[in-house]
């Protein structure tokens, strides 16, 4: 069979009305599946009159309550670890992962049982062979492999695909670049910001990264891989092209993925997924070309049943044709544009300013405290929590390690620099803090998409 | 939830057929017969069924979930 720029031809160039029926009877199985084995869901759905058999068209999925975050850790710590979520015995599973919490140190906790697993890859697969890699290509994750799930569905989706997987974690960055070169990677995965940082590590060393074996880059984990300057800037510096993915622990991979005709934004892989665009006010849909708060429903992962889960991530929907690649598969003009609340994004690492606050205020000797975020070296988000600590008899050396190291733990392993400030210099509030501050560089300058 | 075995619809050519013929084998023998197989031959078994699977998705044919068979 000729090379095929489609995973699943029959699924990427599907008619529409034919993705929508399959959409309906996969969602009538998914409620089937959630009343008969989840207790959070099947209460839920009883509440609501929903049963599989109630479910005749893409309309009637709007008759399914939302599913919130807030409502998926506080069962988790109602009912630790998992909460009431899982439609499987935790024995079947063969993967742990977990997120940071929106807030203090509970994390959101994901199982996966193998089926689940070669799924997560296979999502990848698509966005991978979608962007042109082939068995051919030698690629290079720039990932550091521990709970948080990042790229590990795409390190099993390259060695699926047949590709020769360089496992780049715990490596320093000139390391990463070194390997990089002598292996004659082709593809490089990372976070925008670390493509940047990789390349600018390059500089220093004397490599010409521009002219080297690099076709590819797949980026993820931040917005920036579908900020056109940014991209541009990143393509320019390695002498690749860049494409952008997104995904979430909550799905446990992506749902959307930049094609090689590079539309500007990227396909939602729609077999697999409902993605409803609404009004975050009002929860209503709005329609394309419109922008709102994505809400995913999974077919995918078993395991923990995902039905119209509230995202917070801003998306703008336009139609397949947007893209002259033959896909029918709608596309987020821009990817992810944003978010409806507060979280920041820094390095991949979802970062909750209530979740910062919660571990900082167990310190009691922390009088005030503020959240930075800044742009080091012209390039690298890092982020920094200042504290004043007035007591002159507190160890505040061993204060600001502790901040850090627990503030560490509970983002997956971010790096938060923690340091005292001078007392009373930070600012104070009466009435609605705002204790973050967020001067990033959005590189390229094409637009805010961090919000403060 | 009762197993629901994978039945080829129209339209698929003779390798996809074979494709699902070699899914319900699998899952059939790890669901019968899973217990007599030497554990370096359960569990390859269940690797190739959970990769399977993605095929049997991919084809749309409501393959169901392999959990009660550990995959």
């Amino acid at each position: 069979m000729p090379d095929s720029p489609f995973w699943n031809k029959r699924h990427e160039t599907m008619p529409r009305d034919q993705l929508e029926a399959l959409q309906v009877r996969k969602l009538q199985t998914l409620v089937q599946w959630a009343t008969d084995q989840v207790p959070f869901h099947a209460s839920r759905l009883a509440e609501s009159g929903v049963t599989p058999d109630s479910i005749q068209s893409l309309d009637d999925l709007r008759r399914i309550p939302f599913m919130t975050r807030e409502e998926w850790m506080r069962s988790q710590v109602e009912h630790p670890p998992y909460g009431p979520i899982l439609a499987a015995p935790e024995s079947a599973a063969i993967r742990y992962h977990m997120t940071s919490g929106t807030t203090g140190r509970t994390p959101i906790r994901v199982l996966d049982s193998m089926k689940d697993w070669e799924w997560i890859a296979e999502m990848w697969c698509y966005g991978f062979w979608g962007f042109g890699v082939r068995p051919a290509d030698t690629v290079f994750f720039a990932f550091s492999y521990g709970t948080f799930v990042g790229f590990w569905g795409a390190h099993y989706a390259c060695e699926k695909i047949g590709c020769l997987v360089l496992p780049g974690g715990n490596m320093t960055t000139e390391a990463r670049v070194k390997q990089i070169v002598d292996m004659n990677a082709t593809v490089v995965c990372s976070t925008p910001t670390y493509a940047l940082r990789m390349a600018q590590e390059a500089n220093k060393m004397g490599i010409d990264l521009a002219n080297g074996s690099v076709k590819r880059l797949i980026l993820s984990g931040e917005p920036a891989g579908s900020i056109p300057a940014t991209k541009k800037l990143i393509e320019d510096q390695w002498g690749a092209v860049a494409g952008d993915t997104a995904g979430m622990t909550e799905l446990g991979t992506i749902m959307v993925f930049e094609c090689s005709e590079q539309p500007g934004g990227t396909h939602i892989i729609e077999p697999h997924y409902i993605e409803e665009v609404i009004d975050p006010i009002s929860g209503e849909p709005v329609g394309y070309g419109e922008q709102g708060e994505r809400v995913v429903t999974s077919f995918g992962r078993g395991f923990i049943p995902v039905l119209r889960y509230r995202t917070r991530d801003l998306v703008v929907k336009v139609p397949a044709d947007r893209c002259s690649c033959g896909r029918t598969l709608d596309i987020y003009e821009g990817g992810i544009v944003g978010r409806v609340d507060d979280m920041k994004l820094v390095r991949g690492t979802n970062v909750y300013p209530r979740a910062v606050e919660a571990i900082v205020r167990e310190f009691i000797e922390v009088d005030e405290f503020q959240i930075h975020l800044y742009t080091a070296e012209g390039i690298r988000d890092e982020i920094e929590v200042l504290v004043e600590i007035p007591d002159s008899n507190a160890d505040a050396e061993t204060i600001l390690k502790k901040i850090g190291t627990e503030l560490s733990e509970a983002h997956e392993g971010l790096r938060f620099g923690v340091r005292q400030v001078a007392d009373d210099t930070l600012p104070r509030f009466e009435l609605k803090a705002k204790r973050l501050n967020d001067e990033r560089k959005v590189i390229g300058g094409a637009g805010e998409k961090r919000g403060s | 939830m009762p197993r629901t075995w994978v039945v080829p619809p129209k339209g698929l050519n003779d390798a996809e057929v074979a494709l699902v013929e070699t899914y319900n084998t699998l899952v059939k023998t790890l669901e019968e017969s899973g217990d007599d197989l030497e554990p370096f031959e359960r569990h390859n078994a269940l690797k190739a069924v959970a990769a399977l699977w993605q095929v049997m998705n991919g084809l749309d044919l409501d393959p169901g979930q392999l959990y009660d068979i550990g995959a």
